[in-house]
């Protein structure tokens, strides 16, 4: 329960930040995706299975928190959170350049989804234009935000270890 | 047997994610079709996170705020500067402006001067020197004997006489002035009734006003007459404006006395002058017939105009 209180916590600080802070720092309404970073980190601590669920309750938390697509965030952060997880065995976890590259290629892989999605809902396809006013400024903030995460994530993970 | 029964929850966790994420699929479809919503459960998160949403909102703001008055001092510190950087150039060229238009003005008036006396040939000079110990008496101009310009050549302003170039070199002349000692202009008194001769020479005791002398005492000069040069000594020519007569003084012997001149031309700020190259006769002012009695006009040969009621 307490492992739990920990997280809730520091996702809803992460999110509140990024809503309510971050929009300070957006360029033209875009800024980072902190809840897939963490979903990413976690996946790459956790494996699959729990990067997966971690995944699945923080799309969710954000679906419902944002009032947008009902279940694309748990959709797209689910599918993240899997397959970050399926190479947690494979890869440095302290490396500077593991939660850079992860969210560079998670970002990409996100946007892609939600454009598919987004053109099976009928709503059009613009990837051009996306690209430029869209993918490439949250791909900047992500990378950006991409460490600190990381840290706060692995940070947050030992001291729950420790409690335990 | 526990790898085997691993191996059933590693296919079930597999059958169970794909399962979840199927159904998570699909619920995007139908929630964007309004056939499936969590109103609930989506207010319930909302109204949780609004309070730390706002506190952290505000804290945002507060941040902002500051960091806006901070660029905002930083930039009135860069936007002082360059202002400042802004007024000390515009000061120059305004200092530069008005010194354009000073000149403007000094050769308005020489080119007015130039083309009202027909009966000289100008050529405009600008001074760029005086003489250190004598700089009331001597000038530098620029112009030399490349230019035409000779010795002897009488040197003026619109306003009068200044006075006679001595030396000649190539691209500057010296130009000696009416009120150096040694310069002597023979002039006359230009009132009609007067018009008694003189010569005006500088003045030892007073470097700013120069003398006539040679005046007798009987003469009828008065303080105020215009004093124009006489045209006697062939080196200036007739009618140029000398000055004014400030005072009147014995000449010590008892015969002759001293007028005091007030030079015509400002000699403190002589910049621009006009070297007279060559001079003629100047050509007489056209007359301008008196105004003529009511009644006892006459046309042009002389016939008597008769009034249009006397005739009846």
């Amino acid at each position: 329960m307490k492992t739990f209180l920990c997280w809730l916590a520091a996702v809803v600080a992460v999110y509140v930040m990024q809503t309510s802070f971050l929009p300070l720092i957006f360029f033209h309404g875009i800024g980072p995706d902190l809840l897939l970073l963490i979903t990413v980190s976690f996946a790459f601590l956790k494996g699959k299975r729990l990067g997966c669920f971690m995944g699945f309750l923080l799309g969710l938390f954000e679906d419902l928190a944002s009032g947008g697509f009902l279940g694309m965030n748990t959709f797209s952060n689910m599918l993240m959170g899997f397959g970050c997880g399926v190479f947690s065995n494979r890869v440095l976890r302290d490396s500077f350049v593991l939660p850079i590259a992860a969210a560079w290629v998670s970002t990409i892989s996100v946007f892609c989804l939600f454009e598919i999605i987004l053109f099976l809902l009928g709503y059009g396809f613009y990837p051009l234009a996306h690209i430029k006013y869209k993918l490439l400024p949250m791909l900047c903030y992500n990378i950006v935000f991409a460490w600190p995460v990381h840290v706060l994530v692995r940070r947050l993970d030992e001291y729950v270890s420790e409690k335990k | 047997m526990n790898r085997v029964r691993r191996e059933k929850n590693s296919q079930r966790t597999v059958w169970l994610l794909i399962f979840v994420a199927v159904s998570v699929f699909v619920i995007i479809f139908f929630a964007a079709r309004g056939r499936f919503a969590a109103p609930v459960s989506s207010q319930a998160v909302t109204s949780a996170l609004a309070p730390f949403q706002r506190a952290i909102s505000w804290a945002g703001y507060q941040v902002h705020g500051v960091t806006s008055a901070i660029w905002e001092m930083v930039s009135a510190y860069y936007q002082n500067e360059m202002l400042k950087n802004e007024v000390v150039q515009l000061r120059q060229q305004n200092l530069t402006a008005a010194e354009y238009a000073a000149e403007n003005e000094r050769l308005r008036n020489l080119l007015d001067y130039k083309q009202a006396a027909t009966q000289f040939d100008l050529m405009a000079a600008q001074v760029i020197g005086r003489e250190q110990a004598t700089w009331t008496s001597m000038i530098v101009v620029n112009r030399g004997s490349s230019d035409g310009i000779a010795r002897n050549m009488p040197v003026v302003t619109e306003k009068g006489l200044v006075g006679v170039v001595t030396e000649v070199s190539p691209n500057a002349s010296k130009v000696q002035l009416v009120l150096d000692p040694r310069c002597s202009v023979g002039t006359l008194i230009q009132r009609p009734e007067s018009r008694v001769a003189g010569i005006v020479q500088g003045s030892i005791e007073d470097a700013l006003k120069p003398n006539m002398i040679n005046i007798p005492k009987n003469s009828d000069v008065v303080e105020g007459d215009t004093i124009i040069t006489s045209g006697f000594g062939g080196i200036f020519p007739k009618g140029i404006m000398v000055g004014t007569v400030k005072a009147l003084r014995d000449d010590g012997g008892g015969l002759l006395e001293i007028a005091v001149v007030e030079p015509a031309v400002d000699f403190q700020r002589l910049e621009d002058v006009m070297i007279i190259t060559a001079s003629r006769e100047a050509p007489p002012a056209a007359l301008t017939p008196p105004a003529q009695t009511p009644g006892t006009e006459t046309d042009r040969d002389g016939n008597f105009i008769k009034a249009e009621g006397s005739e009846k």
